[in-house]
């Protein structure tokens, strides 16, 4: 007769120093987890190994120079935090952009959606040791790089928004690009799909895996995919439109298990909504200015700067040290649907070319820290997994 | 309508609830009710700020049960606002959000240099810990009933505040002087 | 040369640090220390399109005890750099750096408290490459001339004992 085994230890708790340097930190994070065997009894988050003073740094430069940081915030989806944080300087000034200028942020918006989602799959199976999926998703990707390569000069760090605008309108092939990538791009992901949703390893390492309820969730301040998960039907995108989201026809994707798998599975339905947003969009793409009428704000036109004393003037005023773009005093906090959840800027304004204060309220570090209550009790491979299926980027973390 | 009817409503709109209910139960520690750009923002005593925000959670016709951010304002700089509230030269910035209602919220806190303590909020939401931490690690607030209160982003080591006014941009050195001695890294 | 008349075609004569060189430029095992946007380029060039393992350096080790090419790509901060010490320490000799992208030469665009203005100042860098971040062309021309300071390596011990002085005259 064979006896079960006995799995508990009579030792002390084991302490592992998870990261900072660990192929599945993803660059700087580091977990302290006290071990009794393989079960995980406690887990320690430290952070700000990638701290870099961006709040900071909003104190220093002015409104336009900040939109280079907002890149470096969140990594993956740089167009995503252009986008947000311009619009919340423009709800400091109580602008909005013509219909052109919205609709192509959306657009450039959702594509970098789909970016984004595409490096976290890549990464987090690649993780649990899929690697052919990193190798397809960043074949996709690379296909996105060059569209935003050739729309802003730049493959990651864009700097594509300005406030009061964009830096330049699409180029010519750029509709025929976008909806070639949105043709091929659902079979890709199809693909994909076959090659993970039922995958018995997958479902095995990600099923009930890093579990929490939507009462949890909320509590530690979930947004994004990973509250969607819970069953939370909620996407900024719906209940408080921006930039004309209310215009396209899209749907939310929920889960209801919380866990793993269930990230996994609203992150790649809402890539195909992305597609679906991009598609409207490009269809109904009005035509007109992208940047608002103001030469206080958005520089004037290089035949205008060259031309005319006016041009001259306004080119100066926005650009000269001291000058600049300067909002009326007060305060406003701004929130967007990044692809990891509500992606906030708290500016508040002195009247002066810089802000007073600027905050950024980063939905990794809500994720983060909900950590230990995710993993307690599970297995140390598990932490692999559940780290992985949160996307935590260490910028947007550390900030 | 006539002309008279317009300018009455102009000069008196109507708070809205949550102001009215606020002010209700604590009138006096409210300090300030700002609406500006749509967004609400109310000043609370310090002395009330729990109670206030442990109201706004927990009523159930109110129920802003999602705190989306916490942070802080060194408002050393800023003269207007140092005098109107007494030169308290930090203020704790709540920003509370209603899932049912979608109706978004600010409450602001003065807290002075001379009573550098605040109520932790971790009791009411899980979300608190970090983001107090990350104020503490940043301005130096302390917070009263925090179960962790430690550093966050910059070393255990470090000295000063950098997040304040009066800490310069580059830093005092700290980027060039190095303890690579350093036990827990 | 006149040995190899003697012996036939079936032979070659080179020298030892011709060999080892030729071994250890055309298998780099890269360490890659990403921290930050730089990271995503990086696994760029490591992905289908650049794929990296056409220069013999796409073994990616994240353990340095492996590996002999440290990859610094991205931003690093005065609570960071003490680890990247401690890793670059680890790795066995002989062993070279990279330093990707403008945070990790010289800060980059954050001129801040934080962060540490040219990791350079605590490792010693072989090769530097410009952007922020860099593309994946720019990290491919770096490992090759990684390959091409490889080439002029010798083995001996003397050799050795100097590189081992520069290293510590640059740590201080």
């Amino acid at each position: 007769m064979s006896k079960p085994v006995d799995r508990s230890t009579t030792g002390e708790p084991m302490t592992l120093s998870f990261g900072p340097q660990h192929p599945a930190t993803h660059g700087t994070l580091r977990i302290v987890l006290e071990l009794d065997g393989e079960t995980v009894l406690k887990a320690t988050p430290h952070l700000g190994y990638l701290h870099t003073g961006f709040e900071k740094l909003g104190e220093h430069l002015d409104y336009n120079q900040y939109i280079v940081v907002t890149d470096r915030m969140n990594y993956l989806s740089p167009l995503s935090n252009n986008f947000g944080y311009a619009l919340a300087v423009e709800k400091l000034f109580g602008m909005e952009l013509p219909k052109r200028g919205q609709y192509v942020r959306v657009i450039m918006a959702e594509l970098s959606r789909i970016a984004d989602h595409l490096i976290w799959l890549g990464t987090s199976a690649l993780d649990l040791g899929a690697f052919s999926v990193f190798l397809y998703g960043f074949q996709q990707r690379e296909k996105l790089y060059k569209i935003f390569e050739d729309t802003t000069g730049a493959r990651l760090t864009t700097s594509y928004t300005r406030v009061g605008g964009l830096l330049r309108d699409l180029y010519p092939g750029f509709e025929n690009d976008v909806r070639s990538f949105i043709r091929d791009f659902p079979k890709k992901l199809k693909e994909i799909h076959t090659l993970l949703t039922k995958n018995r390893i997958w479902m095995d390492r990600t099923k009930d895996v890093g579990q929490i309820s939507s009462e949890y969730a909320i509590n530690y301040g979930y947004t994004g995919p990973c509250l969607r998960a819970t069953g939370v039907d909620r996407d900024l995108r719906k209940i408080e439109p921006y930039s004309s989201y209310d215009e396209f026809d899209f749907d939310v994707p929920v889960g209801s298990n919380g866990d793993a798998y269930d990230r996994y599975l609203v992150r790649m339905e809402e890539m195909i909504q992305s597609c679906r947003i991009v598609t409207q969009a490009l269809d109904n793409l009005p035509d007109g200015p992208i940047n608002v009428e103001s030469h206080k704000i958005s520089l004037p036109s290089k035949q205008e700067t060259y031309g005319h004393i006016e041009g001259l003037i306004h080119h100066f005023k926005i650009i000269m040290d001291g000058h600049g773009i300067q909002p009326p005093v007060g305060e406003i906090y701004c929130a967007t649907e990044s692809p990891n959840g509500e992606l906030g800027f708290y500016i508040v304004s002195d009247g002066s070319g810089t802000a007073y204060r600027v905050r950024v309220r980063p939905p990794s570090f809500f994720h983060f820290q909900a950590f230990d209550h995710l993993i307690r009790g599970g297995m140390v491979s598990d932490v692999v997994a559940v780290l992985g299926s949160l996307n935590i980027i260490a910028g947007e973390l550390d900030r | 309508m006539s002309e008279e009817q317009t300018d009455a409503e102009v000069v008196e709109p109507p708070e809205p609830i949550v102001i009215q209910q606020l002010r209700e139960r604590f009138s006096d520690h409210i300090l300030t009710v700002i609406d500006q750009r749509g967004e609400l923002s109310v000043v609370v005593d310090k002395d009330a700020s729990f109670q206030v925000l442990e109201f706004l959670k927990v009523d159930f016709n109110l129920s802003y049960d999602f705190l989306v951010d916490v942070t802080a304002i060194d408002y050393s700089q800023m003269e207007d606002v140092l005098i109107e509230y007494g030169y308290a030269r930090y203020m704790v910035v709540y920003h509370l959000n209603a899932f049912l209602t979608n109706e978004r919220l600010r409450v602001k806190v003065p807290v002075s240099e001379k009573d550098f303590t605040i109520k932790s909020v971790v009791a009411l939401w899980n979300s608190a810990n970090w983001l107090e931490r990350e104020i503490y690690d940043m301005f130096g607030i302390n917070f009263d009933g925090h179960p962790d209160l430690r550093r966050i982003l910059m070393p255990d080591d470090f000295e000063g505040f950098p997040l304040r006014k009066d800490y310069p941009l580059r830093g005092r050195g700290e980027r060039e002087k190095f303890n690579f001695g350093r036990e827990n890294v | 040369m006149g040995l190899e008349s003697k012996l036939g075609d079936s032979f070659i004569t080179t020298t030892i640090d011709k060999v080892v060189n030729w071994g250890r430029k055309n298998s780099l095992w890269p360490m890659p220390f990403g921290t930050a946007c730089c990271a995503i380029e990086m696994m760029a060039t490591l992905a289908t399109k650049f794929d990296l393992s056409r220069f013999g350096a796409e073994a990616i080790r994240f353990s340095p005890r492996q590996s002999d090419l440290m990859i610094v790509s991205g931003r690093i901060s005065i609570k960071m750099m003490p680890v990247l010490r401690k890793i670059y320490d680890q790795m066995p000799e002989p062993k070279w750096v990279i330093s990707m992208g403008a945070c990790a030469s010289c800060g980059g665009v954050f001129d801040t408290y934080t962060l540490v203005q040219g990791v350079d100042q605590f490792i010693p860098v072989d090769v530097y490459v410009p952007g922020c971040p860099p593309r994946p062309e720019d990290l491919i021309d770096a490992v090759m001339q990684i390959q091409k300071l490889i080439g002029d390596e010798t083995v001996s011990v003397a050799r050795m004992a100097k590189r081992e002085e520069i290293s510590q005259a640059t740590l201080g």
